[in-house]
């Protein structure tokens, strides 16, 4: 799936013996890697703060932009790590237009709270230990400077700090400068 | 060669917990490892941190995330008429429709209808994680399957038949929100019980559904009409209370059809 290969055909549209329309081979390579990543995606944008709607529209974003890349027969060259990197800027983008216009002001790093988005209601104890575990990372993840917070995001999401470096424009000395910073700062929150 | 004295530093313990070292240096670690009690110790505490860490960034985030089958649809169909876009609609086009005389349109007309039905239905599915279609003249079985309120025969029938009684608005807004049409003309539904009170609906939002106005057909009149008629029914004693309550909560019309013996409302 991330290998380097160009096939020029796969992009051209066929009709099934029924006269239905069929995706191309593009198009189900596309839909499969959506299968495979939308998730991360968006819980990391959620984790930049970006609420689940306009991450959703980000993550669909991120997927026309990947169609349009393999539909001019561009680099296949790890995909995960570029898929990454266009939600990455669109994501900045957004804090950009979010900025400009100061009716909708959104706080980087401010995750809104999950019930304004889902309706769920865990029982008591649940809820206390959602609770705690919220406060806990929402308390180390606003300290954190955008780049410490995004980098450790991403680490989650399992990239290695090579295409950390490479979406966050970072050296890997930065990358793994950054993590343990972090990582120091969550275990002083962990330990109070 | 790291000397018995030096200890590796934080970054350099989480380089080797993380896999990322280059090979030489990792071979060099994993020695002073083998060696090095505090060091040792560290690793565990970096990698514990890393584990906590990734269980909190997990625990908070998943919940948060709504189900992929509204927007994986969407793509595909952008996908589809980019696809078609692309192609100037070829003579083997992607559906009979892209064959007519405006095939240059076709792409950016499907693309817009997509858009159209996405921000249409969006909240839908954002609140039940599965597309819903606009309801006419059915309730959505999975949001509103009807909820009786555990009355009895006598109940119902020894006392004035309860009309259907006023939503509060509160709970019309929640209907509303579920069945995705938000923004809909509030006068163009009445948010009905689907087992009417009278017959021991309960007041509850899985026995409300929008129902539409506009339906000239299958409207709120003639549910009122099969309504009464259950009733007559179950206190007279021809029908029992549970499967009136069943009949009218799994398929409206069909009960109607049953119980008038009609295929056609009456008049």
């Amino acid at each position: 799936m991330f290998n380097d290969k160009t096939i020029p055909d796969l992009a051209a549209a066929t009709v099934s013996s029924t006269g239905e329309a069929k995706p191309t081979l593009l198009e189900e390579e596309v839909v499969a890697l959506f299968d495979q990543m939308q998730d991360r995606l968006l819980r990391y944008l959620l984790s930049t703060g970006v609420p689940v709607q306009d991450g959703e529209e980000i993550v669909q974003e991120v997927f026309l932009a990947l169609f349009r890349h393999l539909q001019r027969g561009k680099s296949r060259r790890n995909l995960r790590a570029w898929v990454f990197q266009v939600a990455h800027n669109l994501s900045v983008k957004y804090y950009v237009a979010k900025l400009r216009n100061r009716k909708h002001r959104v706080e980087p790093g401010a995750v809104q709270d999950a019930d304004s988005f889902v309706d769920r209601t865990p029982n008591p104890e649940d809820q206390l230990m959602r609770n705690q575990s919220h406060a806990r990372l929402q308390s180390v993840l606003r300290a954190l400077p955008e780049q410490d917070r995004r980098c450790l995001s991403l680490r989650a999401e399992g990239l290695t700090y090579r295409e950390i470096g490479q979406i966050l424009d970072m050296s890997l000395g930065a990358v793994a400068l950054s993590l343990g910073r972090s990582l120091a700062r969550f275990t002083r929150a962990e330990e109070r | 060669m790291l000397s018995d004295n030096a200890h590796l530093s934080d970054q350099e313990l989480l380089l080797a917990a993380d896999g990322e070292l280059p090979p030489a240096r990792a071979g060099q670690v994993a020695s002073h490892l083998t060696e090095c009690w505090t060091c040792r110790v560290r690793k565990g505490e970096i990698e514990a941190s890393i584990g906590d860490f990734v269980h909190a960034y997990r625990g908070d985030l998943d919940p948060l995330l709504p189900s992929p089958a509204g927007p994986r649809a969407l793509l595909k169909a952008q996908l589809a008429a980019m696809t078609a876009e692309r192609a100037g609609a070829p003579p083997n086009g992607r559906t009979k429709w892209l064959h007519g005389p405006y095939p240059r349109y076709a792409g950016a007309a499907l693309f817009l209808a997509v858009l159209v039905l996405f921000v249409y239905l969006r909240p839908a599915f954002e609140s039940r994680g599965a597309f819903h279609v606009v309801p006419v003249s059915f309730p959505e079985p999975s949001l509103t399957p009807g909820v009786a309120a555990g009355v009895n025969r006598d109940q119902i029938c020894h006392s004035v038949p309860p009309k259907n009684r006023i939503v509060p608005a509160s709970l019309q807004r929640r209907v509303f929100e579920e069945y995705g049409i938000s923004g809909a003309e509030p006068r163009a539904y009445e948010v009905d019980y689907l087992i009417t009170p009278a017959l021991g609906g309960a007041d509850d939002i899985r026995n409300l559904w929008p129902q539409s106005n506009s339906s000239a057909v299958w409207n709120a009149r003639v549910k009122d009409a099969l309504e009464d008629r259950l009733h007559d029914l179950v206190c007279d004693g021809r029908l029992d209370l549970a499967t009136a309550q069943r009949d009218i909560s799994s398929d409206w019309i069909a009960a109607y059809k049953k119980y008038f013996e009609t295929d056609r409302p009456l008049p």
